[in-house]
């Protein structure tokens, strides 16, 4: 016996010897105490029971003589009495030691936590006292009380074995029982189970068995003496903690019901548990896995080196037999099946047996016999084969995209693939655009520039639903765009040309789209390589820029496009195919084409930069390309915010193709490739015709799409010139020249970013319509890349306000090279705000409107968040910031914006607490759903309700930013009020999403959930100004929202439905049948919405929540989009996100913000400079209204209650969150 | 006996004996320690479960007529290492189980009451007793009898869910009673004829 007794405990005994050390420590010191007890207990006498004679029955438990006391002790003994005893006795324990194992067993049940740490040593002094204890103390404890004490009894006998051993553990030997492994065994597996013990006198106790001695001595836990008349349990009076039966006093011990199995290692394995299941089919409770305090890393290490395989199919046998007394009738010679073969020497037999290798021989050497073992031994795991999610093809499959890359590729792989997917993504929307060839090019360039930047972006779009979607419809042309990017660095020369085309229309979709698209996944990994690369890249991007920004309208276009592209998915099928090819297709269709187009013009003017610029740095190319993604996202998601609403997105595009002119002629002087330019632009034009004829309903917007166009034109030219850089070489010489020839137009452009942001965000403020396509235009440059968007803006500022651009081109100039260039690009964004308040206020507003306009842009995603709220909001949220951030995109940007937005965001955030908090919680618990829904209904409901819930799945992951989305929407109500609140919230978040362009990208994503934070702060912030707002105390917060306040609120309502439209944009990327459907939905309900904020900027506000919701449906799939470029360039894709929501809402207000151009210069240059967080906060305060505002009305009481909790957080934390926010998220980008 | 030299039992035989209070038992040897006089047996579940079974630690000491119905020449299987942490894991709720359920007990609480906790902890180990009302998850109050209207608490899912256990609970009960009382009367024959 003893032989085998190898190790009942196994490697769990063997492994534990500390911890029985450690254990025994804490015993001694609880002995005393146990003793104590144990005196009550009965151990009154120590020494009173007999041992030999029958054990008392009294109450106390059953008596132990102590025969030995001396002996008892053992581990019991040593634990309770040792605490004093001398250390022969602790040999002697060691000598149990040498059972330490059984003691560790037994001891463990006992052993606390604390007890593992217990040094051996010490058990061993223990060990000694034990046996002194046992002596005298043992006899005490015998309590029932005490169990302890009556583990001494057992040990007496054992010390003096264990003296002789004198060594612990190691090589002492077990004594007693603990000598007989079957014997441990089988009662250490029935540690912890009921029991009934029966003594020598016929009672009967009952209890939890809990350790034994080496002399059998038994310990039960809670014991109790079982009356005859056990009908109900015991009192608790009747149970003694527990109780020490000598071996000497019970006659037996029942264990009931005992589970072999239950303790064994494999208790947990497939087998074990389908044995069991085989066994008796009932259903077990399900019990939480405690590893108990005893499990450490030994145990799991143990398992760990189980290399065991299974059963060996003996053992199978076996085991049926035992328990179920199967007996198997396996025969291992088959009979059954076969006969043996008879072999011989006979030539028949030798002939047969070479003729069956020859067989066998060609047989194995066949291809198909190796292709069917090859499936065989394919060493790809099932889940791979069969489980995996495999997004690209099937997400996008709309778009033919599949032709570029099925293959699910893993974010981190994205970036180098993703050029080609960015390209492919570009590709494809442009693809749809006219002039797709000259797309390809560009998507080339993009994919090499985009690659890493937007391309991860894509990719992580397209990874999520939203390619899916979008490239659904679009996915036949996306995918000959794609192809066609992929291939397309060569091309680029000719993506210049088409970037031009291509950005006009993709401004109006791409935009949304990009921002939905590229801000998810691309922000993530925009928001590190801008941080990392930001600077660089800036630089690059800057120099690029000029190129770009030329091209930068088809950078923006191309990144739109990229974010198009998933977005499109969405809308896709109708829009790409509509918007390009028949304006009929509607506002959305001309949009998304538009999208498309621009955000390949944004990609290959990324690719160009970086092409040109990349060639030194990669990741400044990359960064360049990101920010060109980006912008090209924003633009892209102006555009289809602007798309939703008819006017908007004939604005947009008509800004965007303005914009893309303007930055090709400025920079370039649209001698690049300005027939591409044309193409692009006259496409887009026409696009925006198209969406004007559906808009028409919209005279305003008309007008502002007439506007736009001209910016558009001027975009185009400079498009073109990007367009011509676009190929690295004409991109490098483009920037040359642009710097040299046109340093005014470097400046220009960097300030005309500011302008065109400004202009933008004017646009899109004043009037949804005209300044939406304004800001889209704008937006889209600086999505596409600071540079881009400098340039864009510039352009707009050129074209809608040459004053501006003066200060831009001068901020441009010192910007230009570097990325605060960019920023200041960025903070052209702003600029748009600027725009905005022309509208309202137009020029008196503008320096305070331009920040507004970004704001508002940003305010629209955020506020688009809050539409969508559940999943769409946070989505649009997440976006939001990303417009914004786009804005501060530059690197250098960033930091200024975030200290800008630090100031905004306090005080917004603290008009914001007192109202929007609750507010906030409401909307928050109904959710983005409700109020997105509301606002659908309203707009378009039926769609963007279908849509958003389907978002809000998606969006789940967002859920933070989106919450933060509902608290806005729940302010959407207030928002005319609110607006100025808004603003500065959303300037806030602007900043934020401007200094952390990460931000947008995680909110989009749900990447960083640190970045969704800020949004919702951001939107918390927005919530807060809109309750001030309402209040009107929020004016104060909003001073510069104050002066532009009533434009700003125009424009505000433009922003919420610019909001909404990114907002819906993210959602629907995320789900890119969801994004066609919002974005169908949503142009037709924006349109409608529009118009109604045009009559009644209240009903706006309510229907421009709507739409934006709306918008948001559609333009949250482009939002991913955006992210995903933002991810690159999040600073700039969030911007341009911002932006092309604020445009979608702008449409119908857009052409107000016309006038506001010159707020738009200055709002940008605000941007750029701390100022432009607080145009940021103006406009972005706006679009929270908007959004709070539609959602507070319907939803908010909703979503309020939910979501105040967090919004709460969120706006308490606002002031400093939003800045820490962006602070931290630029670190993440970084 | 083909127990080896030194041991009296080989694991694996059957074997019967009777002890002093004149039981008779009965199963297969799994572990026997001469030095102790300590034999473990193996006997079928007295709960009739087909995977479980009692284990009996016999004190030899006590017991007469101690006979080998059959022996069994084969080497007993290897023993599984033991998973210590469960065990002590499962002493420690078991004692708490225990404790709280004579809480109970000493409370006053009817037995179809406390077989009701159990039954709830098993499922949900967040439950307790407050007075005579179980209190589950802090959120549900069962009051006596403890019966399905008398869960009470704010209508969710927490409640519904209580309700279902509840149920469900009462259900069972039943069907063993039906089992226990057909079960009851054989083992008290049995135990009559053994004495």
């Amino acid at each position: 016996m003893r032989s085998t007794a190898a190790s009942p405990l196994g490697l769990a005994a063997a492994t534990e010897p500390r911890r029985l050390a450690a254990a025994r420590r804490p015993r001694w010191r609880a002995l005393p105490r146990a003793a104590r007890h144990g005196g009550r207990g009965g151990g009154a006498n120590p020494n009173a029971y007999p041992s030999a004679a029958p054990p008392p029955r009294g109450p106390g438990p059953p008596t132990y003589a102590q025969r030995s006391p001396p002996s008892a002790s053992d581990c019991f003994g040593s634990n309770g009495n040792r605490g004093g005893a001398s250390r022969p006795g602790s040999r002697r324990l060691f000598g149990l030691g040498g059972l330490p194992r059984p003691f560790v067993v037994l001891l463990f049940p006992f052993a606390s936590p604390a007890a593992l740490s217990a040094a051996p040593p010490r058990a061993s002094s223990l060990g000694a006292r034990a046996s002194p204890l046992r002596s005298g103390v043992s006899s005490a404890r015998p309590a029932p009380g005490c169990p302890r004490p009556a583990c001494e009894p057992v040990y007496g006998p054992l010390t003096g074995r264990n003296n002789s051993k004198g060594l612990p553990q190691s090589t002492i030997s077990f004594d007693g029982i603990y000598a007989n492994m079957r014997m441990v065994h089988i009662l250490t597996s029935v540690v912890g189970s009921k029991c009934e013990v029966q003594v020598k006198n016929g009672g009967i106790y009952e209890g939890v068995f809990k350790t034994y001695s080496p002399k059998c001595d038994l310990v039960l836990d809670a014991a109790h003496e079982k009356s005859t008349e056990s009908s109900s349990g015991p009192k608790r009076e009747e149970i003694m903690e527990s109780i020490l039966f000598k071996c000497s006093d019970f006659v037996v011990v029942q264990f009931k019901d005992m589970d072999s199995s239950y303790a064994r290692r494999d208790a947990f394995t497939d087998s074990a548990i389908s044995a069991k299941v085989n066994g008796e089919h009932k259903e077990k409770d399900l019990e939480p896995w405690d590893a108990g305090e005893l499990s450490t890393s030994e145990e799991l290490e143990a398992l760990e080196n189980d290399v065991s395989n299974g059963w060996d199919p003996n053992d199978m046998f076996r085991y049926n037999e035992e328990n179920y007394g199967v007996v198997s009738t396996y025969d291992s010679s088959l009979s059954s099946y076969t006969v043996p073969l008879e072999r011989d020497n006979s030539e028949e037999f030798l002939k047969r047996e070479a003729r069956a290798n020859q067989l066998a021989e060609e047989i194995e050497s066949s291809a198909q016999y190796k292709a069917r073992v090859a499936l065989e031994n394919d060493d790809r795991s099932e889940e791979e084969k069969y489980t995996a999610v495999q997004r690209n093809s099937s997400e996008r499959e709309g778009h033919s995209i599949n032709t570029r890359e099925n293959k699910y590729i893993p974010p981190g792989q994205r970036n180098r693939e993703v050029i080609s997917w960015g390209s492919g993504r570009q590709n494809s929307p442009r693809m749809g655009q006219p002039g797709s060839g000259a797309m390809p090019s560009r998507s080339t360039s993009h994919t090499s520039d985009f690659n890493p930047n937007s391309g991860s972006d894509q990719r992580v779009v397209n990874g999520g639903v939203p390619w899916p979607s979008p490239c659904p419809s679009p996915s036949s042309r996306p995918p000959s765009r794609y192809q066609s990017g992929p291939n397309s660095l060569p091309p680029r020369a000719a993506t210049p040309t088409r970037p031009p085309s291509r950005p006009p229309s993709r401004p109006s979709r791409p935009p949304s789209h990009p921002s939905a698209h590229g801000s998810p996944a691309p922000v993530s990994t925009m928001p590190k390589r801008m941080s990392s690369e930001g600077p660089p890249r800036m630089s690059p991007k800057a120099q690029r820029h000029p190129r770009n920004h030329r091209v930068s309208a088809g950078r923006g276009s191309i990144s739109s496009g990229l974010e198009f592209v998933s977005h499109n998915p969405p809308s896709e099928a109708a829009t790409p195919p509509v918007a390009r090819t028949s304006p009929a297709g509607g506002t959305w269709s001309s949009v998304v084409s538009g999208v498309p187009r621009l955000s390949p013009k944004t990609h290959r003017p990324r690719s160009p930069r970086q092409n040109s610029i990349g060639n030194t740095p990669s990741g400044p190319v990359l960064a360049s390309p990101q920010a060109g993604i980006i912008p090209a996202e924003a633009v892209a998601m102006p555009i289809p915010a602007a798309s939703p609403t008819p006017a908007s997105p004939a604005s947009n595009r008509a800004v965007t193709p303005s914009m893309e002119a303007k930055d090709s002629r400025l920079q370039d002087q649209r001698q690049n490739s300005p027939s591409g330019n044309k193409e692009n632009v006259k496409p887009n034009e026409t696009s925006p015709n198209f969406s004007k004829a559906e808009n028409k309903g919209i005279s305003p917007v008309v007008s502002e799409h007439r506007k736009q166009i001209d910016d558009l034109k001027k975009f185009k030219n400079d498009f073109r010139l990007q367009p011509s850089s676009t190929s690295e070489s004409m991109d490098q010489l483009l920037n040359k020249n642009r710097d040299g020839e046109k340093s005014r137009d470097v400046i220009k452009d960097k300030i005309e970013p500011s302008a065109k942001d400004s202009f933008i965000e004017n646009s899109s403020s004043n009037c949804t319509s005209g300044s939406s396509k304004p800001n889209s235009p704008s937006i889209s440059p600086s999505i596409l890349s600071n540079t881009e968007h400098k340039r864009g803006p510039e352009v707009t500022s050129q074209g809608v306000q040459t004053s501006s651009p003066a200060c831009k081109q001068e901020k441009d100039d010192k910007e230009e090279k570097k990325d605060a260039a960019e920023q200041v690009r960025k903070s052209t964004l702003n600029p748009n705000a600027k725009e905005f308040n022309p509208r309202s206020f137009s020029q008196p507003k503008p320096s305070t409107t331009p920040t507004s306009p970004r704001p508002q842009a940003q305010p629209s995603p955020s506020m688009v968040g809050h539409q969508q709220p559940t999943p769409v909001y946070t989505q649009p949220v997440c976006f939001a910031p990303n417009m914004m951030y786009p804005v501060p995109v530059s690197p250098g940007v960033q930091p200024l914006y975030p200290i800008p937005m630090t100031p905004m965001p306090v005080n917004q955030a603290k008009t914001y607490r007192a109202g929007k908090v609750p507010n906030m919680p409401q909307q928050r618990q109904d959710q983005h759903h409700q109020s997105t829904m509301m606002h659908p209904a309203s707009a378009a409901g039926p769609p963007i309700v279908a849509t958003p819930p389907a978002y809000s799945t998606q969006y789940v992951a967002y859920s933070p930013q989106q919450f933060p989305n509902q608290p806005l929407v729940q302010h959407v109500p207030h928002y005319q009020s609110q607006h100025p609140h808004v603003y500065s919230p959303v300037i806030q978040g602007n900043a934020r999403m401007m200094a952390p362009p990460a931000h947008a990208q995680p909110g989009l994503v749900s990447s960083s959930a640190t970045q969704y934070g800020a949004h919702e702060q951001t939107h918390a912030m927005y919530a807060c100004p809109k309750l001030p707002y309402n209040k009107e105390t929020s004016p104060s917060f909003y001073f510069a929202i104050s002066t532009g306040s009533l434009a700003q609120q125009y424009a505000h309502p433009n922003t919420t439905l610019h909001p909404h439209t990114p907002h819906p944009q993210p959602s629907a990327t995320p789900t890119g049948q969801q994004q066609s459907q919002h974005g169908g939905s949503h142009p037709a309900p924006s349109p409608v919405q529009h118009h109604q904020h045009q009559a009644a900027q209240a009903l706006h506000l309510a229907s421009p929540q709507q739409q934006s919701a709306i918008y948001h449906a559609g333009l949250a799939p482009t939002p991913p989009s955006m992210t995903p470029a933002s991810n690159t360039q999040s600073p700039q894709n969030s911007f341009p996100t911002a932006q092309q929501t604020v445009f979608t809402i702008h449409p119908s207000h857009v052409q107000p913000a016309y006038t506001n151009p010159p707020h738009m210069a200055h709002v940008p240059q605000a941007h750029v400079q701390s100022g432009m967080v607080p145009s940021h906060p103006t406009a972005h305060a706006p679009m929270m209204l908007m959004t709070t505002q539609p959602p507070g009305g319907p939803q908010a009481a909703l979503a309020q209650s939910a979501l105040q909790p967090i919004p709460v957080s969120t706006t308490a934390h606002f002031p400093y969150m939003t800045h820490p926010s962006v602070q931290a998220h630029h670190q993440q980008q970084l | 006996m083909a127990a080896p030299p030194g041991e009296y039992f080989s694991v694996g035989s059957q074997v019967s004996c009777r002890t002093c209070q004149e039981q008779r038992l009965q199963g297969e040897v799994v572990a026997f320690d001469y030095q102790s006089k300590m034999l473990a047996l193996k006997c079928p579940s007295s709960s009739g479960k087909p995977n479980h079974a009692d284990i009996l630690l016999i004190n030899l000491q006590y017991v007469s007529e101690v006979e080998i119905i059959n022996d069994r020449t084969e080497t007993p299987p290897p023993l599984a290492s033991l998973n210590v942490s469960k065990l002590a894991s499962k002493a420690r709720t078991e004692k708490e189980e225990k404790l709280s359920q004579a809480y109970a007990i000493s409370a006053g609480v009817s037995l179809e009451g406390q077989q009701l906790f159990q039954t709830i902890h098993k499922t949900i180990k967040d439950c307790k007793w407050q007075e005579k009302n179980i209190v589950v998850m802090e959120e549900v109050v069962i009051t006596p009898p403890y019966q399905v209207e008398n869960c009470k608490g704010k209508e969710g899912s927490a409640l519904s869910h209580v309700r279902k256990i509840v149920e469900k609970h009462f259900r069972d009960v039943e069907s063993q009673k039906i089992l226990q009382r057909s079960q009851a009367q054989q083992p008290q024959k049995e135990a009559a004829l053994s004495s």
